[in-house]
């Protein structure tokens, strides 16, 4: 509209010190966790170049840990890692939606901020106090419904438990102890206050509009929740499920306490030793040998690049989702 | 700025007395702060050994009260030591020394200058949970060969013969041996490791070999643990000792300090010595033992005051128990790597206060006090630190009890082990380590089965006075003679009373022995049937095959109730979608 030998004043908007000195910190602040990423991959990808130059693929291969021999990889650890990742994200993500439900949909107000704080509170118990109470306490209590499993699902090649017979009443309980499956219930209490305060987030940003509609349209509340708040929290449910997978790849002081670390592929989750990447590095920390601490620093890269995939993927499914992005409604 | 032109000097003069005031507060603070005591030492950090952590975590407590904050991490000898080398400690605490080969890797020195000093001494004590008849074994007696072969897979039952040998009166159960080791880079690891490499080198080695190391092993800080054997690895002392002291860890045994057990409440097993007895990690047997540690007496020597333990295991006095050692600070001797003056000085004055007023509690804490000589050169280490308070020690007051008027009380006055704790006999029933209840079994007749309903048993054979009816079914002929001839001797030699006096009394009848009731289970005089060796069963019966079935079924009628309504919505409703859709 306006005349060709016109053309609109260049807006100088003069953001003022305040503004540049702010703008200037927020980005100094996001640079420096992504120099700092940089720098951490770049200081274990260095580290572990002695230990990876001389295993090359054998690393990602072999089972045993023993880098005095040369002899070693993270196939175990790595196979254990995933394991009792799986196991805490079973426990984990029904626990945590349920509350995450019941918090943001069904609690009354009035105790809706405590519930918060006190599932926040969850997150913030430092995880060796986890660990402790899992070893001296919830793993004798776990055991009878480990050893339930194994004896009537046993045929199953994932529950099954060598060295016990159920016939035989002398049998040591110490086969069912100390394995992925504790482990990963202890993993999996410390992974759902993540899961859970993502997910209510996500659940009480779901349109009023639609709650509306849906009540409106005859919805009972649970027919309201399965048709609009369910489905609008489905990439925060996923986002959130992976950043506690992120959380649970990595757990460590609670794992290294409770298993027993053997080095070989466990796939029993009921059976006395597994292993995982975290642990192990945190048992051979004092190791001496330079080629030692070079091969922990490539297991350590190794979890390192596999959280930040998880993360990753978490993130951009929480941002396509309809609830990451911004509100449309 | 300050008031009015006209009272300027005034104003000045007000200004002026305020900044002295001021100088002078802050010179008396610089000078004297407040708070003195809990001001002049700086704090300090240290990590390392779980083996004599119990130790150093009451004397960092004690030492609070003075003022000083010593933080310790018991993260195992190998990380302390590693953490020491790297400089993110102030001191650090491990059973070995830098320099040693494990498995052909050199543990090599650190760059930073460093000595080591003995802090105080202690058993590896070998922590059992071991349960006959529903109670706990509390006198568990044990060979270095069968410990060998234990924590090297070679006996995996309790009821072997070779453990069976040791203790003759106990009715050991069918029950699997569960060796606990430790997962992390440990100290106790390498001194059992070293023990058995010395002592057992045969067993270790083939141990070593089916690991898939190299051999000869020597010592080595990292259990190998053969993957399907068995065996449970936990990290850190407090790791394997809360693991083996729970229920259902019953045949578990562990390699750990002995005041671990104590503090669990748990028994250790009495270890054979050279010459022949069975004795326990106590203060005064680890220090008997510690009489033949050669220490390294070189002051120029990197390794000056070191031990060599071979003396130790094979020492002939019957006191001695066979697995004793010395814990070792690793000081720093030059201001480096964080460590200055200041902490020097928080440093020195903690290390003379557990030298000196802190043995006086070893013995209570599980450990054994240091000897004078290794004092004195503790606290010669001790100087070099820099910043060391070197003033106001006097070694003379320290009422150690190992050297109280010149001479070694603790050894001095160190009991000798009773007959019964020989090689051979019948073996005592007190208790050791935490457990002090004695086992009942060892009671003549009941000492073969154990539970409280064999010892009933064995009462009633005593009351009926028949000939050796309990000796034959117990298999411990003397004892069990003396018990079915007299109710009363038996009374004598075993202890309980209850039993032998009840028999005596109340002739056929069985006699429970603990309370010496009567109890009429029916069994007749002499039946020596219930001889049999009770169990404690697993729990399986919790959620056996019937509350399996049950579960089911319960399943199943909810199923039954709840599904046909169910069924017949859901079809209800795709047919009426279909049907507006259509």
């Amino acid at each position: 509209m306006a005349p060709a030998d016109d053309p609109p004043r260049r807006l100088h908007p003069d953001r003022g010190v305040p503004d540049r000195v702010f703008r200037g910190i927020l980005r100094g602040g996001g640079g420096l966790v992504l120099a700092i990423m940089l720098l951490v991959g770049g200081f274990l990808t260095y580290r572990a170049w002695q230990a990876l130059s001389l295993a090359k693929w054998d690393f990602v291969t072999t089972e045993v840990w023993e880098p005095e021999g040369g002899n070693f990889g993270i196939a175990a650890v790595l196979v254990g890692t995933l394991l009792i990742a799986m196991v805490a994200i079973l426990f984990a993500v029904p626990l945590a939606l349920g509350t995450a439900l019941y918090i943001s949909e069904y609690a009354p107000p009035r105790i809706r901020q405590t519930l918060v704080s006190v599932v926040d509170l969850m997150a913030a118990v430092p995880s060796v106090v986890y660990g402790l109470w899992g070893l001296f306490y919830f793993q004798g209590h776990v055991l009878t419904l480990s050893r339930w499993i194994s004896t009537y699902f046993g045929w199953i090649p994932l529950f099954k438990v060598d060295g016990t017979d159920p016939a035989d009443p002398l049998s040591t309980a110490t086969v069912y102890t100390s394995s992925t499956f504790i482990a990963g219930m202890v993993v999996s209490l410390m992974v759902a206050p993540i899961i859970c305060s993502v997910v209510r987030e996500v659940f009480s940003q779901a349109p009023v509009g639609e709650r509306e509609g849906a009540y409106a349209l005859g919805a009972n509340r649970w027919g309201m929740i399965r048709s609009v708040v369910l489905p609008f929290g489905k990439g925060g449910m996923i986002g959130g499920t992976m950043l506690g997978l992120g959380r649970a790849l990595g757990e460590t002081i609670a794992v290294v306490l409770i298993i027993s670390p053997v080095f070989v592929i466990q796939p029993h989750i009921l059976q006395n030793g597994t292993s995982s990447v975290s642990s192990l590095i945190a048992l051979r920390y004092g190791e001496a040998s330079p080629l030692g601490m070079s091969a922990l620093m490539a297991a350590g890269l190794a979890l390192f690049l596999m959280t930040l995939v998880v993360n990753f993927a978490a993130s951009s499914i929480v941002a396509r989702s309809r609830s990451g992005a911004t509100s449309d409604s | 700025m300050i008031s009015a032109p006209v009272r300027r000097p005034r104003g000045m003069r007000v200004y002026q007395a305020q900044a002295l005031v001021v100088a002078l507060v802050c010179a008396l603070l610089a000078i004297n702060p407040p708070g003195a005591d809990a001001a002049t030492y700086t704090k300090i950090s240290g990590s390392g050994s779980t083996w004599s952590a119990n130790a150093i975590e009451q004397w960092r407590r004690n030492v609070r009260q003075q003022g000083m904050t010593v933080n310790y991490a018991s993260v195992g000898s190998s990380v302390g030591r590693t953490q020491f080398a790297n400089g993110t400690s102030d001191f650090g605490v491990s059973e070995i020394p830098y320099g040693l080969t494990e498995f052909g890797q050199l543990d090599p020195p650190p760059a930073r200058k460093f000595a080591y000093m003995p802090i105080v001494a202690g058993g590896t004590s070998f922590m059992y949970n071991l349960n006959i008849g529903g109670k706990r074994v509390t006198n568990l007696r044990l060979s270095g060969d069968v410990l060998s072969k234990i924590f090297t897979g070679r006996l995996k039952q309790w009821n072997a013969p070779e453990i069976k040998a040791d203790n003759p009166k106990l009715a050991l159960p069918a029950r699997r041996i569960v060796p606990v080791v430790r997962s992390d880079g440990s100290g106790t690891t390498a001194q059992f490791t070293l023990w058995m490499s010395k002592q057992h080198s045969a067993l270790w080695n083939d141990y070593c070999r089916r690991a898939g190391k190299p051999t000869p092993c020597g010592l080595t800080s990292y259990f190998p643990n053969i993957p399907g054997s068995g065996f449970v690895a936990q990290s850190g002392s407090l790791g394997v000792a809360g693991y083996t002291k729970q229920s259902q860890a019953d045949g578990a045994i562990t390699y750990v300090e002995y005041s671990y057990a104590r503090n669990a409440g748990f028994p250790v097993a009495k270890v054979l010595n050279k010459s022949g007895y069975y004795v326990e990690p106590t203060a005064s047997g680890v220090a008997v033992a510690l009489t033949k540690a050669q220490i390294n007496n070189d002051p120029r020597s990197a390794n000056y005051l070191t031990q060599n333990l071979d003396g130790v295991y094979t020492y002939g006095d019957r006191r001695t128990y066979p697995l004793s050692s010395y814990s070792y600070m690793i000081v720093p001797t030059k201001e480096e790597a964080n460590f200055n003056k200041d902490k020097g000085k928080t440093l020195s004055a903690f290390n003379n206060y557990f030298l000196c007023e802190g043995q006086q509690q070893a013995d209570r804490l599980g450990y054994s006090p240091l000897p004078k000589n290794l004092v004195e050169a503790a606290m010669a280490q001790t100087k070099r630190i820099p910043g060391a308070e070197t003033a106001g020690i006097d070694i003379n007051k320290c009422n150690n009890p190992t050297f109280s008027g010149g001479r070694n009380l603790l050894i001095e006055n160190a009991p000798y082990p009773a007959a019964c704790d020989r090689k051979g006999s019948n073996q005592c029933s007190t208790g050791t380590g935490g457990a002090k209840t004695p086992t009942d079994p060892s009671g003549p007749g009941a000492g073969t089965t154990g539970g409280t309903g064999t010892t009933g048993g064995s009462g009633s054979t005593g009351g009926t006075g028949t000939t050796g009816g309990s000796g034959s079914t117990g298999g411990t002929g003397g004892t069990g003679t003396t018990g079915g001839t007299t109710g009363t001797t038996g009374a004598g030699t075993a202890g309980t009373t209850g039993a032998g006096t009840a028999g005596t009394t109340t002739g056929g009848a069985v006699v429970d022995p603990d309370t010496g009731e009567v109890v009429s289970t029916g069994q007749g005089a002499g039946d020596a049937s219930v001889v049999a060796s009770p169990v404690a069963l697993g729990s399986g019966d919790a959620l056996g095959l019937r509350t399996a079935l049950m579960a089911l079924s319960a399943l199943l009628l909810l199923g039954v109730v709840v599904g046909p309504p169910l069924v017949g919505r859901l079809l209800a409703n795709r047919t009426r979608r279909k049907g507006g859709v259509a």
